[in-house]
């Protein structure tokens, strides 16, 4: 792409996407180790998890003063300027995804020295994994302003909430079983809800993705009123 | 009504064409300077037209009232319908044109004499009033340019006294006083301090109620403000046209887009 003729502006624009990308660096290790943290029950390292938000928080706030300075000073016009917003919207999913590893960690805290069961932390570890997958692909999308990659992660957040909707009938059932399991159960509950939300803020990414490089937000085909209708078994 | 309609009527309060320019091209001597141009000014809109310097925007303006025609070796081809009739025809009157469409330039150009005279000399061209009635023709040209309250206790003074802004304001009610239908405004507030172009702005809006507005500017922030449609010229070529907040968000075409983001060059 032709670069700006104000070559200040140009670095300013370059500088706002070198700190989304450190910052989703930062964001992409933390939800990791949280859920490394929470199968190994391994609360130092939750612990760490749990500061490390911090620096999260700080970045977002960096971000958004860099962009609301530059909505101020260089009057972002088009492309620019939905890289500008794009960046303060996906330094705000970045910051939810960081608290929900933080309530994660906080669960591992709380789990320590409770009994735990292989099998029922099969299923959050494979949200885990997915979600992870959802968080570096919509990254690498944004970063390579790639919308077909972006597009393929907003479709693939209905298999996490599936696996959530799953996941909560087996822990559930683990609960009536055995009444001894239900404090474990219940931590985990609330740690697989954490991760079903960081899949959405995965997905509200890509939609900001595909807004930044079409400049349209995402229209999902089953949403459109014609199939609503049908849906509902309206008729028009 | 569906989704689709309603959008169209936002984006298009008003579409019945005022100026239709069709395959318009334009030669300073053997220099070709606009290209098949076609392009329409819909009644009672702002019409923007934006492109870097030397692109052909001023020149298009200078057809529409055929101004041009006051130089040798400066020629039209194609057709400008105006209220449908073609304005390039050799039947067409320069003069009654003139009074049809109205231009404000760059610099504020006051004529030599006061304040009141800078008005009422144009409308003598083409009316004849009583003087009461010039009185009140004056006063509400001024009104409608939001400068009565500022000049009317020294009407007789000249016009050369009063700031730019306000001269260009002047300019503006001379233009409105001759009651045309179209107004041509050629960078009005290039040579204005921010508070006088906030007022000329806050003017063009008003007076987009009852005259059709085409304007020429540079500063792309304006044209954003202050304009339903934009169209963008390139090298004596319209390389795009649309309504202006879709201009300034999505446009379609990549030089647009380098254009209006400031990376052209």
């Amino acid at each position: 792409m032709t670069q700006h003729i104000v070559a200040s502006y140009e670095k300013e624009l370059r500088e706002l996407g070198r700190k989304i990308a450190e910052m989703g660096g930062q964001v992409e290790r933390l939800v990791a180790d949280s859920m490394t943290a929470l199968l190994k029950r391994d609360v130092s390292l939750a612990e760490k998890v749990i500061i490390a938000d911090r620096k999260v928080n700080a970045l977002q706030h960096e971000i958004e003063n860099a962009a609301v300075t530059m909505i101020a000073l260089r009057q972002p016009i088009a492309d620019d300027l939905r890289e500008v917003i794009s960046s303060i919207r996906v330094a705000i999913d970045l910051e939810r995804i960081a608290d929900h590893a933080k309530n994660t960690a906080k669960r591992t805290l709380a789990l320590d020295g409770e009994f735990m069961a292989q099998k029922q932390l099969r299923g959050v570890e494979h949200m885990g994994e997915i979600a992870l997958e959802q968080l570096k692909a919509v990254l690498d999308a944004y970063t390579n302003r790639d919308d077909a990659k972006a597009l393929a992660v907003w479709r693939r957040d209905g298999e996490i909430d599936a696996i959530y909707t799953s996941l909560f009938r087996e822990l559930l059932t683990y609960m009536m079983e055995d009444p001894r399991s239900i404090t474990l159960c219940t931590h985990l509950l609330f740690a697989a809800k954490n991760i079903e939300r960081i899949g959405d803020h995965a997905q509200n990414i890509a939609e900001t993705v595909h807004y930044l490089v079409v400049g349209e937000p995402v229209v999902e085909e089953s949403l459109l009123p014609d199939n609503l209708n049908k849906k509902f078994g309206f008729s028009r | 009504m569906n989704a689709l309609t309603v959008r169209a009527t936002q984006d298009m309060p008003n579409t019945r064409e005022k100026v239709a320019i069709r395959d318009l091209s334009f030669f300073y001597g053997e220099n070709k300077a606009l290209h098949n141009i076609d392009l329409t000014a819909y009644e009672r809109q702002v019409s923007a037209l934006i492109g870097p310097s030397g692109c052909g925007k001023s020149t298009l303006l200078r057809v529409l009232n055929r101004i041009y025609a006051l130089y040798p070796n400066q020629r039209a081809e194609g057709e400008v319908w105006l209220d449908g009739e073609n304005i390039l025809d050799n039947s067409q009157d320069v003069n009654l044109l003139r009074a049809k469409v109205g231009m404000v330039f760059q610099k504020p150009t006051p004529f030599p004499m006061s304040i009141y005279e800078n008005i009422a000399f144009g409308v003598r061209l083409y009316e004849n009033l009583n003087r009461s009635e010039m009185d009140e023709r004056v006063e509400r040209a001024l009104t409608r340019a939001a400068l009565w309250d500022e000049v009317k206790d020294r009407l007789g003074t000249s016009a050369l006294g009063l700031s730019g802004g306000q001269q260009q304001r002047l300019c503006i009610a001379r233009t409105i006083a001759v009651k045309p239908e179209v107004i041509l405004l050629d960078e009005p507030t290039s040579a204005l301090d921010p508070i006088s172009t906030a007022k000329v702005e806050q003017l063009i809006d008003e007076l987009k109620r009852d005259f059709t507005i085409v304007i020429v500017t540079h500063n792309m922030q304006q044209a954003a403000r202050v304009a339903d449609r934009t169209a963008f010229f390139y090298l004596g070529k319209l390389i795009e046209e649309g309504p202006t907040s879709q201009m300034f968000s999505n446009p379609k075409d990549r030089r647009t887009l380098d254009y209006i983001t400031g990376r052209f060059g």
